[in-house]
């Protein structure tokens, strides 16, 4: 068991680390940075996290400052012995710090995709085969409902609010989209494969939870496009939609048109939205009225 | 070795001053070498585990401290049905009531058995709680929109390898395998230790909890973004031809992900089309039961022994039932 004095200092130092985690997580907030983290759904509850962590560490330094020697005690939760172990514990607990506020916030690219292995067609092949725009499933009508008020579009919008259900409507539907001029943005995604024929398509990262759960999400670019960009440019792609196969398998790709380099976005990932029909119509409402 | 003297906290300071220099070394000198993806990647990577597991260790640690201070012991007990099946379900329903994900779970179910919950209930509570809950089944119907029976099983199946290993341990294990014995704990003490009264009390314990869980956290986050970092997926997706082999990868997967069970149904749709429904059932029902940084924490709640019986129960009991339900799909 360890003495007063030693349980005062580990409380202290216990302290300071949580005061820590509560300005990482504060500083995290301030710069915005969250996003490259988590998805917002998720970041909602991480900025509350400062509170508790402040509590605890006011409570811990009220503990190690006024706490009557007498009365401390660590019978239950064990408080390392030993020298090393205490700087082993908190090393591991300074670690994530120091990884945070030493090295840029940055997002995943097209490196990481090609080892999480990039989703290029999203909906299985049985489903697939429909009557225009009409769901077989009652789990397919959002789908479906998209896909038709997309088609009515002349040029096809890919917004990055409802990017993963755009694709979905779109690959649920191939043949029918088939000729449709598209407008998408995201990042150069190029394979990482040794041939000389690299495949490349412009993708965005979903991210449901945080980034552990990112999955690349794209659409192949026509291989007969000639593409000088380095790979993680952020691009906006013009073109015409077309079936084709990769892999095996029937998946959408873009002719391209035209292909420009744009500045990357302020969020970088996409997520999933609840009612994407909605999304779309208020989406499609506003850049009515911006212009 | 009781006292903590200045001097013997010298070598705390030397593995935190590596750090830093390191740090510090990286930033200016080798800007290449922060460019690199590996290192952009894992960091992203392990701040987003991190992050993400942060506000339910938080949680578990908040709500297992005020059981502790303010919840007398019997009461739990009380609750309790003294019949192992009517405890066992019961030990499914405190998933829904309690919807935490698996992080903060440990120090919860920690304190409940403190407090007297039975160990094949806190067992059953820990593998079903995960899964058995509505934001985990919303999550999985949105991610499989064509294939509603996968949510279906992934429930069933989540709530049939709970109970039979619930089951399992209720017949099989009679000596606690905690770690911390019980008897230490003394309700008292710890009422008299703290200053400034109750409120304050809660806070200690909730960082007690916390760095206690923290080390395990850190650790898991660590391997798993080590992992997620330089394993290539695609290489390893050969493995799922053959028939048996798809389940082992999947699980294998699941295991080393260590995905939140809100999200896993969204990466295992990925994988909808190479491999069999099944194997993305036993993806889906055996990564919020038993994960890397899962496994650690349950290593830290009990004894080794007891933890790799519950690891091989779960593992065999995930993989014999999802080929089951395969054929039934």
């Amino acid at each position: 068991m360890n003495d007063s004095r030693s349980i005062r200092l580990h409380y202290g130092f216990r302290s300071l680390v949580l005061l820590l985690f509560a300005l990482y997580i504060g500083h995290l907030v301030q710069q915005d940075a969250l996003h490259y983290y988590v998805a917002p759904k998720l970041a909602r509850w991480i900025r509350l996290c400062p509170v508790p962590l402040a509590l605890m560490a006011l409570s811990l330094g009220i503990q190690a400052l006024f706490g009557k020697s007498t009365l401390l005690c660590d019978c239950e939760h064990r408080l390392p012995r030993s020298g090393l172990g205490s700087a082993m514990l908190y090393s591991l607990f300074l670690f994530p710090l120091l990884l945070g506020f030493l090295l840029p916030d940055r997002s995943l690219g097209s490196e990481a995709a090609a080892k999480k292995g990039i989703a290029l067609s999203y909906i299985a092949e049985e489903a697939a085969e429909h009557v225009k725009f009409n769901a077989a499933s009652p789990y397919l009508e959002e789908f479906a409902e998209l896909a038709g008020k997309l088609y009515a579009q002349p040029v096809i919008q890919v917004y990055p609010e409802i990017f993963s259900e755009t694709l979905g409507a779109i690959d649920l539907y191939k043949p029918q989209f088939e000729g449709k001029s598209i407008t998408v943005t995201g990042f150069l995604y190029q394979e990482n494969g040794k041939g000389a024929k690299k495949a490349f398509a412009v993708s965005r990262f979903l991210v449901q939870c945080c980034t552990a759960d990112a999955t690349p999400l794209g659409i192949l670019l026509d291989p007969a496009t000639q593409i000088s960009l380095p790979a993680d440019t952020w691009i906006e792609v013009r073109g015409k939609l077309h079936m084709s196969f990769y892999q095996g398998k029937e998946v959408i790709k873009i002719i391209p048109d035209s292909i420009v380099p744009v500045p990357s976005p302020s969020t970088p990932y996409v997520y999933t939205n609840a009612d994407s029909v909605a999304a779309w119509a208020e989406i499609h409402e506003s850049g009515h009225v911006a212009k | 070795m009781s006292t903590l003297s200045p001097l013997k906290m010298l070598p705390l300071l030397i593995p935190a001053a590596f750090l830093i220099t390191a740090g510090v070394l990286w930033l200016p000198g080798h800007p290449l070498m922060l460019d690199n993806a590996y290192t952009v990647a894992f960091k992203t990577g392990f701040i987003g585990i991190l992050l993400e597991a942060l506000p339910f260790v938080l949680l578990g640690a908040l709500l297992s401290s005020l059981l502790r201070v303010f919840v007398p012991d019997e009461m739990i007990s009380r609750w309790i049905p003294r019949r192992p099946v009517p405890a066992i379900l019961f030990g499914c329903l405190l998933g829904i009531l309690f919807p935490v994900c698996e992080c903060g779970m440990i120090p919860l179910v920690r304190r409940l058995m403190h407090k007297g919950m039975p160990l094949y209930v806190a067992i059953v509570f820990i593998l079903s709680g995960p899964i058995l809950n509505p934001v985990v089944y919303g999550a999985t119907l949105t991610a499989f929109r064509a294939h509603p029976e996968l949510a279906y099983a992934r429930m069933g199946l989540a709530f049939l390898v709970a109970s039979v290993i619930g089951l399992v341990v209720y017949a099989t294990v009679r000596k606690s395998p905690l770690r911390l014995s019980i008897s230490r704990e003394g309700g008292e003490i710890h009422e008299r230790s703290t200053r400034g009264g109750k409120l304050v009390a809660v806070f200690v314990h909730t960082s007690e909890e916390f760095f206690e869980m923290g080390k395990y956290l850190i650790i898991g986050c660590l391997l798993t973004s080590g992992i997620q970092t330089f394993m290539d997926q695609g290489s390893l997706a050969a493995i799922g031809g053959k028939p048996l082999g798809s389940y082992l990868f999947m699980m294998g997967l699941a295991y080393v992900l260590s995905l939140c069970s809100t999200s896993d149904a969204f990466v295992a749709s990925t994988f909808l089309h190479t491999f069999p429904s099944g194997s993305l059932l036993a993806f889906m029902v055996l990564g919020p039961m038993l994960d890397f940084k899962n496994s650690l924490m349950l290593l830290s709640l009990f004894k080794t022994k007891f933890a790799f019986y519950l690891f091989f129960l779960i593992f065999s009991a995930v993989f014999i039932a999802s080929v089951l339900a395969s054929l039934w799909l």
